[in-house]
């Protein structure tokens, strides 16, 4: 009786630290640039409801800012510091692939793939080096946002070429409001901005299929050339705009039109927040047809070596795509974030939301944009990781300075601009 | 004698050792960074030498900087001395609320940058700043301009901010000066007829000016080292007119993904403001003697 009391006693000493193992919480740190209060508060609200439902993990987030997370995550990571989980736009995921922080994900994409069907362009983006670096989690698209009386008051209908788009913001340009906000700062928006005339004038390609640099094209300096005759109609203060000072400028009525992502959040809480009035086009294009536009597919970059803290992470995005929670999760910004799952553009959690239901006609129009959209350096199916000092470095926004700050000719500007790439990527 | 030497020597020890950690041991880290090629933080480098000195000063991008810092320091200078002296000449006379006022004049510069920012960047918007529509109603413009659109009004604005945030400071030291001169002087002044303006280029200026050189090396030190007011407000643009140096190193490390250049050249300012400040020391001390 000692003996198997002993043996019992002993075997439940050994097992107690595999037991102990087995209850271990798995903490996970989520880095995301989502900073205003009202979004860290939706994901919050997110993470408690995972956390509840799954007590063995503990997730918490750490919201950073975009300015600075391309120089912290690799500092952080480089001394064991990272987050497990790290939301990132297409250029950010070559870099940490680079400093081999990353490991591909494509069956766990392909998967819930399966379980959601993804847009293909979402995944495209992250899909090179035969890996997939990054699961899409969000899809943003730039537009053109107007208020349909002040068009109608103009007499001007909503543009659908580059010529009605100049003509447009030249008739809307009276009395102290600028027809047409546009940025011109060496900034991230810039470079959206810019793209997003580019790209409807058959200027899509940055690279060509060998990775050498196709940047200076007849068609991109007509796109400057273009850009910088409707700037003339923008803001004094637009060469150091970035997102915030254009949706200001909507909201005051000091800009008749402007090119944003979404202008939803703060046209409803600043502005009139006139439903009937608030007008979304796509990017007029050159000759009227295929619009076109820049668009960002957001996703989260999985970065845990350890594999159980791996499939933590993983049940953690599972959790967010599920629909009932998906909808809630796009709709911490609505009318901003746009599904890029079949499954979650059906979601009642998205569509039930007071804001999207108020804005429903708008941001169908921006979903239907969206599916037109290109990012630079991510086009031809190759990625080239020169691509992140390029972007990083704001060079499209750089050389559309020089024309509208300098008065450089376009042709030149757009030269040196391939010429900047070339230094940056060797 | 020896012992005293030694009781000195312990006791500037602890502050030599903890200098030594905490700025030469990440300055020799930088000049190691500056002979290698590492591109992203984490990533392995290789030894190249002084090739990316050679780059560097043989690059626009450098001299430009350095150009453009000069000249944020002179422009800061002047106008920070002007405005201090104006404010500390005010301070240092009698009147009701002196007192109140002498505390109320470090406002701007206890004020956290990011406020001081989010601040003028609204004054100077032209969507419903205050700046533009006052300098219409007074008939100064006739249109609002962009402050921060041509690479001069950025610069020329980035000093005005940066100068009404440090104006105080600098006019409380200078402040500290002028209580030192005796009332005598100036009450021996007024006897032989001596007007305000005599006063001042006779008494004030030759006795204020030690604390005036000490204010300048200070001063241009921190002036040279400004990153954030700028970085916040323009991030060296428009058009790379307002990127000192500070400004080239964050970008050439943190968005070209070049930290042995950025660290290149953190090593060359280094080195010149290192010589800067012992040369005015001595030039300094040299006065004093």
């Amino acid at each position: 009786m000692r003996t198997i009391l002993k043996i019992a006693l002993g075997a439940a000493t050994m097992l107690t630290p595999a037991a102990a193992l087995a209850q271990e919480t798995v903490r996970l740190t989520l880095w995301h640039m989502e900073q205003p209060p009202h979004r860290v508060e939706r994901i919050q609200e997110l993470i408690d409801a995972f956390n509840a439902a799954n007590p063995d993990i503990v997730v918490s987030q750490e919201p950073q800012n975009w300015g600075e997370v391309y120089a912290k995550a690799p500092a952080a990571l480089a001394a064991g510091q990272g987050p497990d989980l790290l939301f990132a736009i297409p250029d950010f995921t070559p870099i940490l692939k680079d400093i081999g922080a990353l490991t591909s994900v494509a069956d766990f994409v392909e998967e819930l793939d399966g379980k959601h069907d993804f847009i293909d362009t979402a995944v495209e983006a992250y899909s090179y080096d035969g890996g997939v670096w990054a699961v899409p989690l969000y899809n943003m698209a730039m537009n053109l946002w107007y208020r349909k009386s002040v068009l109608e008051e103009a007499g001007v209908e909503v543009p659908q070429t580059w010529e009605e788009w100049r003509a447009a913001a030249e008739a809307l340009s009276r009395d102290g409001v600028s027809g047409m906000g546009l940025p011109a700062n060496k900034q991230l928006y810039t470079d959206q901005t810019v793209y997003s005339v580019m790209v409807n004038g058959g200027a899509t390609e940055i690279y060509n299929e060998d990775g050498t640099l196709r940047f200076d094209n007849p068609e991109t300096v007509a796109a400057y050339e273009f850009y910088t005759n409707l700037h003339q109609f923008s803001p004094a203060d637009s060469a150091s705009w970035t997102w915030g000072e254009a949706e200001a400028c909507f909201s005051a009525q000091s800009c008749a039109m402007v090119m944003q992502f979404s202008v939803i959040s703060t046209y409803d809480t600043q502005a009139e927040g006139d439903a009937e009035d608030l007008g979304v086009a796509a990017i007029p294009s050159k000759d009227g047809e295929d619009h076109n536009t820049i668009s960002y597919a957001n996703a989260v970059m999985l970065l845990s070596s350890d594999e159980a803290r791996m499939e933590a992470s993983k049940k953690f995005v599972s959790f967010l795509l599920e629909p009932e929670n998906y909808g809630r999760f796009l709709n911490m910004e609505p009318g901003l974030f746009m599904p890029v799952t079949a499954d979650g553009a059906q979601a009642e959690s998205f569509w039930s939301d007071p804001m999207v239901e108020k804005y429903r006609e708008q941001i169908e129009t921006v979903i239907e944009n969206s599916q037109n959209g290109r990012l630079f350096g991510f086009t031809s199916g190759l990625t080239f990781p020169s691509i992140a000092a390029i972007s990083a470095q704001n060079i499209i926004a750089e050389t559309l300075q020089s024309i509208v700050v300098n008065g450089q000719p376009a042709a030149e500007a757009v030269a040196a601009g391939q010429a900047r790439m070339e230094e940056v990527a060797r | 004698m020896q012992q005293s030497k030694a009781l000195a020597f312990a006791l500037v020890a602890p502050a030599l050792l903890f200098l030594g950690a905490t700025l030469g041991w990440p300055l020799v880290q930088a000049i190691q960074l500056s002979l290698q090629d590492v591109r992203v933080i984490g990533s392995p480098g290789s030894f190249v030498g002084l090739d990316n000195y050679a780059r560097i000063l043989s690059g626009p991008a450098f001299w430009n900087a350095t150009g453009l810092s000069i000249v944020w320091v002179v422009a800061n200078a002047i106008v920070q001395t002007i405005l201090a002296l104006v404010a500390a000449i005010i301070l240092n006379e009698k009147f009701p609320g002196v007192r109140i006022a002498r505390s109320w004049i470090i406002l701007t510069w206890i004020v956290p940058t990011v406020v001081v920012v989010v601040i003028w960047r609204w004054l100077f918007s032209t969507s419903g700043g205050m700046i533009n529509p006052l300098l219409i109603q007074m008939g100064i413009l006739e249109r609002p301009v962009g402050f921060f659109a041509t690479p001069w009004t950025a610069m020329a604005t980035l000093v005005f901010i940066n100068s009404w945030r440090w104006f105080p400071f600098i006019a409380l030291m200078m402040l500290a000066g002028l209580t030192r001169i005796p009332d005598d002087l100036y009450e021996a002044a007024r006897l032989d007829g001596a007007n305000a303006w005599m006063r001042f280029c006779r008494i004030t200026w030759p006795l204020l000016a030690p604390t005036l050189g000490v204010l300048a090396v200070i001063g241009t030190l921190l002036s040279f080292n400004v990153f954030d007011i700028i970085w916040l407000l323009t991030s060296g643009g428009p058009a790379g007119g307002s990127r000192t140096l500070p400004v080239l190193i964050y970008e050439t490390a943190f968005k070209g993904y070049r930290l042995s250049e950025a660290a290149t050249i953190s090593v060359m300012t280094t080195i010149f403001l290192m010589a800067f400040a012992v040369i005015a020391t001595r030039a300094l001390d040299r006065t004093d003697r």
